[in-house]
């Protein structure tokens, strides 16, 4: 990051006038210093403290989830053509509004929350899941001349932690061992804003203590007597006689706060053991299932952005390109009882109101197209025309011009229903068909960040989105447009 | 009724705005000014009256910082300056209702003293002058008071209008020449002012002025100018309205200055012609070097000190002290070799009376050609963006250039020849300019053409061309129609432009950023490449070799001699430093190590490390005074824990030198639903079989090395078992083997919680007594099964054939372990610029190369501070040095306090230190507490700064 990126981002503006009057009155710091990084936009009041996003990936068909069609169950020598969607639609607590089944615990939760059924994915041509997932997490399209952040490392740097014990971006559930592997690890990061802002990456929830308490196998009071040896000769070093100097301090007050957080009796909201029984086994589905549980303590106790993955795998977990209805009936076992219980959980504790929950998948699938209409890629799974063999009962390719979001909690209006996608093929988003930019600027709107937040990096202004051009969808916190 | 219908009321009430401020100014001001008449308990008659003024004063402070929001609202203004008038002026009102509530409580009796309230009211008059004055400004232009002092301080660019403005000011008719620079002149004052608004990107109005078509045929109420009569002319009318005027021209608060609305008055008055000629906005650099000549009648030998004395005598400083020769052996290894020497090495070193033998160092050090390549790959992997993997290479659109690199280093290439190679490339040197490749679509701007031309840009030229590949740079003058250009050399067809990724139907016509060095233009890609090849590299492109040699002194100094190192068009703090190390690398036959070796071996360089209170120091304004304080990066940092307690990395992405054994590993082969999964934990059996010819064996060997562990049979006999996969275990098996069949079996485990990577590496070599060679190893016909076998599967008798094939997992989960070989076992650790990325040296601040990264975060950060406190790896390592000292050393605590000082920080402990290193090894648990001992050494600052 180059060393004079200059500090453009807009500040919360009650902050700034507190530390306006603050400076003039003690008239130590000269004005226009301060001054110099604050810009006009009007403030916006947040909703949320806390962001959860519960990512589906893999890329999860619209239609065999949150969004169901005409179901036409498996017969042999049915038409790939005729399959809309491979699951009965069942009702939700929502009047008129349908799941598919397998989702009814989720559906009964949804007068909590909104459903967003018109997310168009970019047209990025032939499909890399990790490309569209870049474009998901940064808002940009890889690659870039500079390496774009990843949205919780935007909000743990303009609004970092809400406790600060907790890191204010948690990443669960993914492993970088597998395919594509080195293009998940290029979102997974704060790019140029600098590893400070980067995931804490938890890929076993079962195990996220460990992430947060002394070495395994180490004391208390070895620890301790461990960090006094150290302070005690560096402190009798000839370096600290020469007066002082930025760098050193800096080293020193970041292992001293290392220290005091791993320190702190607060780390034991990463330990899952501390769930009652009942409740564990609840939100035991898997490591998805356990990375719900774990968000939901660090929620409850400030954390500020914590996303929990079903973990991407090239052919795996959302990504069937075989056996598509079956293993689409595995992985809403696994996501529908600990996201209802999720929201359950916060909704009771208070903690729904400032917490926003987004579900996301960076694209949908269809049994047919591949792409968007009109805009040809090349097929990347095989399915024939007539299913003559279970396995290719399912949504098997990758569609990216209709899918759906859930949003619950922090300002987002309850039961509401926003965008519609066509009942026939193509599938399409047909209403309001909603944007990445949209998306993470109603994250931001939530969150209460200046939409234009925005860094010069090697001379460009990068914004939060692409030109800070995204605008919040405000229909879905029940606000009128602002003209 | 709609809501906005209301609007008009808030912005009367805003425009009230101008007048309601002088209720505040006028009250608080003289209540402060009577407020001083009664200090001393004088004038208390005064008392009532200054409370009134004072808390009237809050409320018309409170109104007027209200009513001038509206106006903000209401009204269109732009700019810093509204901004800091509206910071100020709302500080203004808060401190005013505080001071009047201090006021209140003291009258109350509930404060003690009159002091709170007065400080508040001066704080509250103090903020409100600013406020004031930066309101003042607003209105009546930045430059009302200041224009009409004798000598104000503008800016250089205004600095250029007037001096323009008063030349031609006066004359009748105009030169040629003149009026070319008044063409400019008013061009430069768009750029500046206009641009923003009104440029083929943003086009409020309707308006373009960045280019001739745009500025003749105006905006969308016509045209802007009437040659030859500015009055009538809608460009000079909007600029010269009042600067609080609605329709002024840039927005208000942001208005011309005088001599820049009179210079475009003058242009129109002249005709308001046009210049195509090349617009420099932003300060360029010299393309040349200037070779400058070295300052004479000093005392000092070596050139570069020569310029540095007139450059402290100059600055009227002194030199600062040369280090010690602990110091200085400890820097010339770290900066050479990136190890640390050994503590033999530093007592021969100062011990040495040879008045030479830092010069002799430097030069002995350069020589060591291995190390010295392991440790400036790093260097040259960030900036060429080479890396072992990342994005890109999943899909094959991505391509290392270690090799070449490593062997260009190692002979020390000529730096002209590396750069030919690099971009007209061999077929191992081609990756840079291939760039990155993703699957799909990818914006205009990231072509891998593009790329080419910004990577070249950046990394050799130090000029910025990703700004100017999406539209004409904001940042320097580059146009998108020259990235383009620079691009199409690269391109196999004519580019179109696109400007933010939109094709606005031109076509771009091959040119290189400096045309003046040469034509790069011909029919094929290839004749393009070798043109530019031969043409950037030429003398005369002194921006090239200004560039590395500026890289190279931030290397070695801490700062470059210009900053931001990639934008070479910034002003250095010593032009005639740059150029001169420059043009002495030039004359060097481009020598690298040449270039070091000046450096290193000058005064400048051996001076003690600067201490900086404040990062800011570094930036504008800063004056050398010996190197900066520097970091270790996250390699020497690694490499010296390998060095000092134990290997960091056992296994690297690139070896040197490679026998040709195999580096993949293979474990049973899992299917989950229809794929091929990573292998759950649990046991695992694998069965080679062999048979062996009549040839007499003279001796053979095998190697071993298994994800997590193993057991390993031959021909039924146990012969060895491991638990690590980082090492290699090394077996004499001559006797063991027979002639016919023989059988190899493993019983494999792999341990975790969850699926997890895990394979075997395995290699035999058999020498017969003939000369010849056999080679056996792991590979995917060996046989697996995931069912405990029954009785005798080690034994080649038995039936293993419901086993299957196994799965070749390759080597990226693993790398390559440097020790597994047959000739060269006595490799200790991999150095870690040869590793691939790792989350440790992530977070200590290695880069990830998707992009050009030429400048590397010093800067401790909590993430780094959390991995080196409880991370596992890092920890893991220290435990295991821990027990290797500790067999060594065993109760001779002295030695090992000694010992980890000499070796860490290259010097003895002190009495104090070593006190209270030997208390704390004074203990039953003496492993953990050696460490804790070493713990507390590598992320003490002594440690992890190169002094």
């Amino acid at each position: 990051m180059d060393k004079d990126l200059h500090i453009n981002a807009r500040r919360d503006f009650v902050k700034k006038m507190a530390a306006a009057s603050l400076s003039a009155a003690t008239t130590s710091i000269p004005i226009a210093s301060f001054l110099s990084s604050c810009n006009s936009a009007p403030a916006i009041t947040s909703k949320a403290d806390t962001v959860i996003l519960l990512w589906m990936a893999g890329g999860m068909a619209h239609t065999e989830t949150f969004d169901p069609k005409a179901y036409v169950p498996y017969s042999k020598g049915v038409e790939s053509k005729r399959v809309l969607s491979t699951f009965p639609k069942v009702p939700t607590i929502v009047d008129g509004l349908h799941f598919s089944e397998g989702l009814e615990s989720i559906g009964s939760v949804m007068d909590k929350g909104a459903i967003i059924r018109s997310y168009k994915s970019a047209d990025l041509g032939h499909i890399l899941h990790t490309r569209h997932q870049y474009h998901w997490h940064t808002c940009y399209e890889p690659p870039q001349s500079v390496q774009a952040p990843h949205i919780g490392a935007w909000i743990a740097k303009e609004l970092g932690p809400v406790n600060p014990v907790i890191p204010p971006f948690i990443a669960m559930g993914q492993r970088f061992t597998v395919g594509e592997a080195e293009e998940l690890k290029a979102f997974h990061s704060a790019g140029f804003l600098g590893s400070e802002y980067g995931p804490f990456l938890i890929p076993d929830p079962s195990t996220g203590l460990d992430s947060v308490r002394p070495p395994q196998g180490m004391s208390l009071k070895r620890f301790e007597a461990r960090y006094k040896l150290y302070k005690e000769l560096a402190n009798k070093s000839k370096i600290m006689e020469g007066g002082s100097d930025y760098q050193r301090e800096s080293l020193m007050r970041s292992m001293e706060q290392s220290y005091r957080l791993l320190n702190s009796p607060e780390a034991k909201v990463f330990d899952l053991s501390q769930e009652p029984k009942e409740v564990y086994d609840t939100y035991n589905t898997g490591r998805f299932g356990l990375g719900c549980l774990l968000a939901k303590r660090l929620a409850m106790n400030g954390g500020r952005f914590i996303s929990v993955s079903t973990e991407y795998e090239p052919f795996l977990g959302w990504d069937t390109h075989e056996n598509g209805h079956t293993r689409a009936a595995k992985m809403k076992e696994l996501i529908d009882r600990p996201i209802a219980q999720l929201i359950k959980d916060l909704d009771e504790s208070g903690h729904l109101d400032r917490t926003l929950i987004i579900l996301a998948s960076e694209f949908s699938r269809d049994a047919i197209m591949e792409g968007r209409p009109g805009v040809p890629v090349q097929d990347q799974v095989d399915q024939p025309d007539i299913i003559e063999d279970e396995k290719f009962y399912g949504m098997h390719r990758h569609f990216t011009d209709g899918s759906s979001i859930l949003m619950w909690g922090g300002g987002i209006k309850k039961g509401l229903v926003y965008g519609k996608t066509a009942d026939e093929r193509p599938c399409s988003s047909i209403e309001n068909p909603v944007v990445i930019d949209q998306v993470h600027q109603s994250i931001y709107h939530a969150l209460g960040m200046d939409p234009e937040t925005n860094y010069t990096i090697e001379g460009r202004p990068f914004y939060t989105t692409p030109d800070g051009q995204g605008k919040p969808i405000l229909d879905l916190f029940g606000e009128p447009m602002v003209t | 009724m709609d809501i906005n219908s209301w609007d008009w009321i808030f912005q009367l009430l805003g425009r009230l705005h101008p007048l309601v401020v002088h209720f505040p100014i006028g009250l608080l001001v003289v209540a402060l000014f009577l407020e001083f008449l009664t200090l001393g308990g004088k004038r208390q008659g005064l008392r009532e009256g200054i409370n009134w003024m004072v808390f009237l004063g809050a409320v018309f402070a409170l109104l007027a910082a209200v009513l001038g929001w509206l106006l903000r609202t209401y009204d269109d203004y732009e700019g810093d300056l509204v901004l800091f008038h509206q910071n100020a002026g709302i500080a203004t009102a808060v401190l005013a209702i505080v001071t009047g509530y201090l006021l209140h409580t003291t009258l109350k009796g509930k404060l003690s003293s009159y002091i709170y309230y007065r400080i508040g009211l001066f704080a509250t008059v103090l903020v409100l002058v600013v406020a004031g004055h930066l309101g003042a400004n607003l209105t009546h232009g930045e430059d009302y008071l200041t224009s009409v002092l004798p000598h104000n301080q503008d800016s250089y660019d205004n600095e250029r209008t007037k001096v323009l403005l008063t030349e031609l000011k006066g004359l009748d008719s105009l030169s040629e020449a003149q009026q070319e620079d008044l063409n400019l002149g008013v061009r430069a004052i768009l750029a500046h002012n206009c641009y923003q608004c009104h440029s083929e990107n943003k086009q409020k109005g309707d308006l373009v002025l960045d280019n001739k078509r745009g500025v003749y045929q105006g905006g969308k109420s016509g045209p802007i100018i009437v040659e030859g009569r500015p009055e009538e002319s809608e460009m000079f009318i909007r600029v010269s309205l009042p600067p609080d005027h609605d329709d002024v021209m840039p927005k208000k608060g942001k208005v011309l200055k005088e001599s820049e609305i009179r210079l475009i008055e003058l242009w129109i008055k002249n005709g308001a012609k046009w210049s195509d000629g090349a617009l420099k906005i932003f300060p360029e650099a010299e393309l040349a070097l200037s070779q400058p000549e070295l300052p004479k009648g000093n005392t000092e030998s070596h050139p570069v000190d020569k310029i540095m004395d007139s450059y402290f005598k100059e600055k009227r400083m002194k030199w600062p002290e040369v280090v010690d020769d602990r110091t200085f052996i400890r820097r010339a290894y770290l900066d050479i070799l990136g190890l640390l020497p050994e503590p033999l090495k530093i007592d021969q070193f100062v011990g040495n009376g040879d008045k030479e033998k830092r010069a002799k160092l430097i030069d002995e050090l350069l020589a060591d050609k291995h190390n010295y390549t392991q440790h400036w790959l790093s260097f040259w992997n960030d900036i060429l963006r080479n890396d072992y993997s990342g994005p890109g290479f999943i899909t094959g659109g991505r391509k290392q250039i270690t090799d070449w690199l490593y062997k260009s280093l190692m002979e020390n290439k000529p730096y002209d020849v590396m750069v030919k190679e690099l971009i007209n490339p061999t077929e191992s040197s081609e990756g840079f300019i291939k760039g990155i490749k993703w699957r799909g679509l990818v914006n205009a701007s990231q072509r891998t053409e593009m790329q080419a031309a910004q990577n070249i840009g950046q990394s050799l030229m130090g000029v910025n061309v990703k700004c100017a590949s999406c539209h004409n740079s904001f940042v320097s003058n580059l146009t998108l129609e020259q990235s383009y250009g620079f691009a199409s050399i690269f391109a196999d067809s004519i580019m179109e432009l696109n400007r933010c990724d939109m094709p606005i139907g031109k076509m771009a016509e091959v040119n290189f950023l400096y045309p003046e060095l040469g034509s790069v233009e011909a029919e094929s890609v290839k004749e393009r490449l070798l043109l530019l090849s031969e043409v950037m590299v030429k003398p005369e492109n002194g921006r090239l070799y200004r560039t590395i040699t500026n890289r190279f002194w931030k290397r070695l100094m801490g700062r470059g001699i210009v900053e931001p190192v990639d934008e070479m068009d910034n002003e250095p703090w010593n032009a005639d430093l740059l150029d001169w190390l420059a043009a002495d690398f030039v004359e060097s036959d481009y020598d690298i190590r040449h270039l070091m070796k000046t450096i290193m071996t000058s005064k400048s360089y051996q001076l003690e490390s600067t201490r900086l209170e404040n990062q800011e120091d570094l930036q504008k304004g800063y004056v050398f005074n010996g190197p900066i304080l520097r970091r270790l990066s996250a390699e020497q940092f690694s490499d010296a824990v390998s060095q000092v307690v134990a290997p960091m990395y056992y296994a690297a992405a690139y070896d040197p030198d490679n026998e040709g054994l195999p580096s993949n590993r293979i474990w049973h082969r899992e299917i989950k639903f229809d794929r091929d999964v990573l292998p759950e934990p649990g046991k695992r059996y694998f069965r080679n079989s062999f048979n062996l010819n009549d040839n007499k064996i003279q001796a053979a060997k095998a190697l071993i090395s298994v994800d997590h562990s193993y057991v390993l049979y031959l021909n039924g006999q146990k012969i060895s078992e491991g638990t690590d996969w980082r090492k290699v275990d090394r077996l004499e098996v001559t006797n063991m083997l027979v002639q016919g069949d023989n059988i190899l079996a493993i019983e494999g485990n792999n341990e975790g919680t969850i699926a997890n990577p895990a394979g075997i590496l395995f290699a035999m070599k058999i020498q017969y007594e003939d000369g010849s060679e056999k080679l056996i190893t792991s590979n995917d016909k060996w046989k697996s099964t995931d069912k405990q076998p029954g009785k005798g599967w080690v034994n080649a008798k038995y039936d293993d054939g419901s086993w299957q094939g196994t799965r070749n997992y390759g080597s990226s989960n693993w790398d390559k372990l440097v020790n597994f070989t047959f000739d060269n076992p006595e490799k200790e650790f991999a150095r870690a610029s040869l590793v691939k990325q790792h989350p440790f040296m992530k977070v200590m601040g290695r880069p990830t190369r998707e992009n050009v990264a030429t400048t590397r975060d010093e800067q401790a950060t909590l993430l780094q501070a959390l991995e080196l406190t409880n991370g596992e790896y890092f920890n893991g390592v220290l435990k295991e040095g821990a027990a290797e000292w500790l067999k060594k050393y065993g109760d001779r605590n002295e030695e090992i306090v000694l010992n980890l000082y000499q070796k860490t920080l290259g010097r003895n402990p002190t009495d104090k230190e070593k006190g209270i290193m030997l208390s704390a090894l004074q203990t039953d648990a003496k492993e953990e507490a050696l460490q804790d001992l070493f713990w507390s050494m590598f992320i003490s600052p002594e440690f992890q700064f190169i002094y």
